[in-house]
């Protein structure tokens, strides 16, 4: 709560954001504008009883290709199938991980392990498509990601950027607004650190005040032409827009704004920057993030690539969580790292692991989650879930409790047809216990 | 004049299953009339509160909405003027049959159907098959058109997926027997049968068995890798007729027929479904190949017996040219589905289909009504008669791209419609970055297609636009006008004629003559104007 009031005094006592933003509004709204927009501070005030699900937010750390258990955060040392992988102890007695993870076993009292995921799918754009909507890909109904029902179902009426942003290239399933419409695709980031595309005025940014403005006077004449609907639409849609690139909020995209300690303390990896990024969006306000790294599908080489990629990870995810845990973020966001499955329990001639639904792993921390506890068993050689499988659908039931949503809102599909945020499942209760 | 052709091929069908007197009427003006009238008859008259209809648009509006709908290309300054110019009585119909027979006829319609199609795949793999696709239906269109023709190519097409451009519809559901049977439903029919998958359609007549007996033409269907010189991999649509391996954990995947789930046993293999095609009865054994039951179903679904075939299409067609469909969405019809003039429709769909399922000949029809020639208002009240305007659209990404292309005056570059080797740099490519932009599902309400951020800042922000629309630069059109048209007056006209194919009204003139004396630099102030007219509402609609 205290972090969107001070975001909101930020957004007017920012002189360049806010001057610029009246500038254009007195522009556009020459124009023939329907009126009933509300501004965003009404809105605040209206929906404050909102405000305590409005705090919470999720990162979704995304591992496209489906990460090795075993080279993660199930090792099996000592069992054929563990390989040459080494366990590390944590920060929690009795919880060991791969070796490939020093920094998170240093976190891990912070974080829970969910070790009996499973799950049927085993082509990476299903299986992907599955653990972000929650749904089988169908011709006749475009599921929502999760991500966009989190921006739906957490509006911030004081957010002038996207609530759904992705950062990375590596997700294709093809899953975004859905059903939800285009206002709920994700903005997709190529690269933290880099201005998104197309948001930086061409010219001057007077001269772009004037030509907005002589786009409103155009308008208003096309408006009176039988078209008053259209440009309307037209004009909400631009305002929007250059509400956004016009913002203060724009800020939390430039990284170099951010100590050089910090963004050390991420690592210096494209990745680590996207972590960096994920929070400072948080702070701006977006509820819904996800930062990919793909390369995770190790048909060959398994070992020296999951090192590698590991290594790319385990610093920044460590200290996301160490930051977000610093500045008293950790409690309202949740954050998930996960693939879309898991790998073979037998290494293959060419050293590396195929596809493996069957039985993979995800990490959980933030948003309530109680950290230091592992969830599940697999059995001796990972091959099978011993104990306590937790389904997609159970794991997405878990982010609606975490994020204090309704899992079982209804959308309405095009067709008519009503559908549930999260359709069967059930929360996994121990990881809130 | 093709129409002797299509008379006598009416001549066989006509008497026997038409209700409407006008058996055997093919020409295209006689059938636009019949048109409005039956129109008049369904909605304006019939409606107490009847809107005031819109007038006849002018001729450049006309000209410059019927270009975008046949060829998906705004008219050049030169064909507006010349048009214009034209005083004979039949200059739209000939502006119709000009642009009916240009390249980019086809290749409008094929990008058209290209996005009806993969607008809904199950994976991204799929748009492998899209440049065939596009091939496929470019030729198509650009030869004698015969939607049931078209229909049946998809239905029964076989083969290497990047070669085949019929193979797109099955690829893009992977072959899924279920899903494929959708489409097919979905897109030919516009009846949406699947909603009975699981059970009994809650608000149509379909029930569960019907569709799980459509589905039995097409248990045999494989998507199978194809290796392609070494390394590039394909897919090809394979039928199997023998010798699938059961899955122990699917006891009805691989299965030589379809069965329909126990839904209390889902474990157990099902109930044996007989083909039967739940329109007509017509059914089959069990047991026949799979070449035998595609050609089959194709057969009884273009069949004139199957009326639903050409009111699919016709509703469609009417709903992109018109703006506004009789059944809303194009893709969910059906008996129990409300139709705003069932009895135009109805007598459409039976001229189309006398008429040998003619494309060409169903928008020469339905752009010689006079519903089609009205002024556009935007979208109708629920209260107000439908039909009584023209709809403002918004262009589709193909559309705008065009448009931008035509406008900037910049060349396209490599085409990769045809070119796009996978769909990892399919969307490379400037027209592919405008379809990733601004691409949208053709088969949703037009009135729930919205905007995104995206595409505003696209067209606002773009540096490659930015530098298209420099006034400083020789090699932009821009620069050059700048340079050979120094009357201001006149060049607000020459950017209105090429931006919105239209002269500026008086009150716009006066707002960007204002503009000009108010800036410093000439260039600057027209790099505004057309940067605002690029940006405005009516450059992304056609009107």
């Amino acid at each position: 709560m205290t972090m969107h009031l001070r975001h909101q005094v930020d957004v007017s006592v920012s002189r360049r954001g806010a001057i610029h933003r009246r500038d254009f509004l007195r522009g556009i709204s020459t124009a023939a504008v329907a009126a009933g927009t509300l501004g965003w501070s009404d809105l605040v005030t209206l929906q404050a009883g909102e405000l305590k699900k409005r705090g919470k937010s999720i990162i979704l750390l995304w591992m496209q290709g489906g990460p090795s258990p075993f080279e993660t955060f199930s090792p099996k040392p000592g069992h054929e199938n563990g390989g040459e992988t080494k366990a590390i102890d944590t920060s929690v007695a009795g919880i060991q991980i791969s070796e490939n993870f020093p920094q998170t076993a240093k976190v891990m009292h912070e974080a829970a392990l969910i070790r009996s995921m499973t799950s049927k799918e085993g082509s990476h754009p299903r299986a992907t498509y599955l653990a972000h909507t929650g749904y089988l890909p169908t011709a006749n109904v475009k599921y929502p990601a999760f991500g966009s029902n989190v921006a739906d179902q957490l509006p911030r009426p004081e957010l002038d950027l996207p609530s759904f942003v992705r950062i990375g290239n590596g997700n294709r399933d093809g899953s975004g607004g859905g059903l939800l419409g285009i206002d709920f695709d994700p903005f997709v980031l190529n690269k933290a650190g880099e201005l998104p595309t197309n948001a930086k005025p061409t010219t001057a940014e007077n001269r772009y005040s004037r030509r907005l403005d002589l786009l409103g006077r155009l308008e208003a004449d096309y408006a009176a032409q039988g078209a008053d609907y259209e440009v309307s639409e037209h004009n909400k849609l631009y305002r929007k827009a250059s509400k956004m690139i016009l913002s203060s909020q724009m800020k939390a995209f430039d990284l170099e704004d951010e100590p050089a300690a910090v963004r050390a303390a991420y690592g210096d990896s494209e990745f680590g920057m996207g972590c960096l990024l994920a929070r400072r969006l948080v702070e701006t306000g977006v509820p819904s993030i996800e930062v990919t790294l793909n390369g995770w599908d190790t048909h060959f080489e398994n070992f020296p690539r999951v090192r590698e990629l590991a290594g790319q990870v385990d610093t920044p995810l460590a200290y996301l969580i160490t930051d977000l845990k610093q500045r008293g973020m950790l409690d309202d966001t949740l954050v998930v790292w996960m693939g879309e499955f898991g790998r073979t329990p037998r290494i293959n001639p060419r050293a590396g692991r195929d596809h493996y639904p069957k039985a993979f792993n995800v990490l959980l921390a933030g948003g309530g989650v109680r950290g230091g506890q592992v969830i599940g068993t697999t059995d001796a050689g990972g091959a099978a879930v011993e104990d306590r499988p937790v389904t997609v659908p159970d794991l997405l039931q878990s982010f609606c409790q975490s994020l204090g949503i309704d899992a079982s809102y209804e959308n309405i599909a095009p067709n008519g047809r009503p559908i549930k945020i999260v359709d069967g499942g059930s929360p996994v209760s121990e990881l809130f216990g | 004049m093709p129409f002797s052709r299509i008379s006598l091929a009416a001549g066989f069908f006509a008497l026997a299953l038409l209700p409407v007197a006008a058996a055997g009427e093919l020409d295209p003006h006689s059938v636009a009339q019949r048109v409005d009238e039956l129109l008049a008859e369904e909605t304006y008259q019939a409606t107490a509160d009847t809107a005031e209809l819109a007038p006849r648009t002018d001729d450049a509006t006309f000209l410059r909405r019927v270009s975008l709908d046949l060829t998906g290309v705004p008219p050049t300054p030169e064909e507006i003027t010349a048009f214009a110019f034209d005083t004979t009585s039949d200059k739209r119909a000939r502006a119709v049959q000009r642009l009916l027979a240009q390249r980019q006829f086809g290749e409008n319609w094929a990008r058209y159907w290209r996005d009806v199609i993969m607008y809904r795949r199950s994976e991204d793999r799929a748009l492998l098959a899209a440049p065939a696709l596009y091939q496929f239906l470019t030729d198509s269109f650009n030869g004698q058109p015969r939607w049931d023709e078209i229909a049946h190519r998809f239905i029964t097409a076989t083969g290497d997926v990047r070669e085949e451009g019929a193979t797109a519809l099955i690829m893009a559901q992977m072959g899924g027997a279920e899903d494929t049977t959708a489409e097919i439903s979905r897109i030919f029919m516009g009846i949406q049968i699947q909603c009975a998958q699981c059970h009994d359609h809650p608000t149509d007549r379909w029930k569960r068995e019907q569709f799980h007996e459509l589905t039995a033409f097409f248990p045999r269907l494989s998507i199978r890798p194809v290796r392609v010189e070494g390394k590039r991999r394909s897919f090809a649509v394979v039928p199997v007729d023998r010798g699938r391996v059961k899955r122990p954990n699917n006891p009805r995947q691989g299965a030589l027929e379809h069965f329909m789930p126990d839904l209390d046993h889902p474990e157990e293999e099902g109930q044996l479904m007989k083909p039967v095609f739940f329109v007509t009865g017509q059914q089959l054994d069990d047991g026949l190949p799979d070449s035998e039951r595609r050609e089959t179903i194709a057969d009884w679904i273009t069949d004139r017996k199957n009326r639903w075939f050409a009111k699919a299409y016709v509703n469609r067609m009417w709903s992109e040219m018109v703006g506004l469909g009789f059944y809303e969405p194009v893709d969910d019809i059906g008996p129990d589905r409300e139709c705003s003039a069932p009895k135009t429709l109805d007598y459409l769909s039976d001229r189309f289909a006398a008429s040998g399922y003619d494309v060409k000949w169903l928008f020469e029809v339905i752009a010689a009504t006079d519903a089609y020639g009205r002024e556009s208002r935007s979208r109708m009240d629920d209260d107000v008669a439908p039909f009584t305007a023209a709809c403002p659209q918004r262009l589709r990404a193909d559309q705008l791209f065009n448009a931008l292309v035509e406008v900037l005056g910049i060349s396209e570059g490599d085409d990769d419609d045809k070119k796009a080797r996978n769909y990892r740099t399919a969307f490379n490519s400037p027209r592919g970055q405008v379809n990733k932009t601004f691409g949208y599902d053709p088969s949703v309400r037009r009135d729930e297609v919205a905007g995104s951020i995206p595409q505003a800042l696209f067209l606002m922000n773009s540096p490659q636009l930015a530098r298209a629309m420099s006034g400083d630069d020789r090699g932009t059109s821009l620069g050059r006008m700048l340079d050979e048209i120094s009357d201001d007056e006149a060049l607000v006209s020459e950017l209105y004629l090429r931006c919105l194919a239209r002269e500026p009204r008086e009150s716009e003139m006066k707002t960007c003559l204002e503009h000009v004396s108010n800036s410093n630099e000439r260039a600057d102030a027209f790099e505004d104007i057309l940067w605002a007219l690029v940006n405005s509402t009516e450059f992304l609609n056609r009107n």
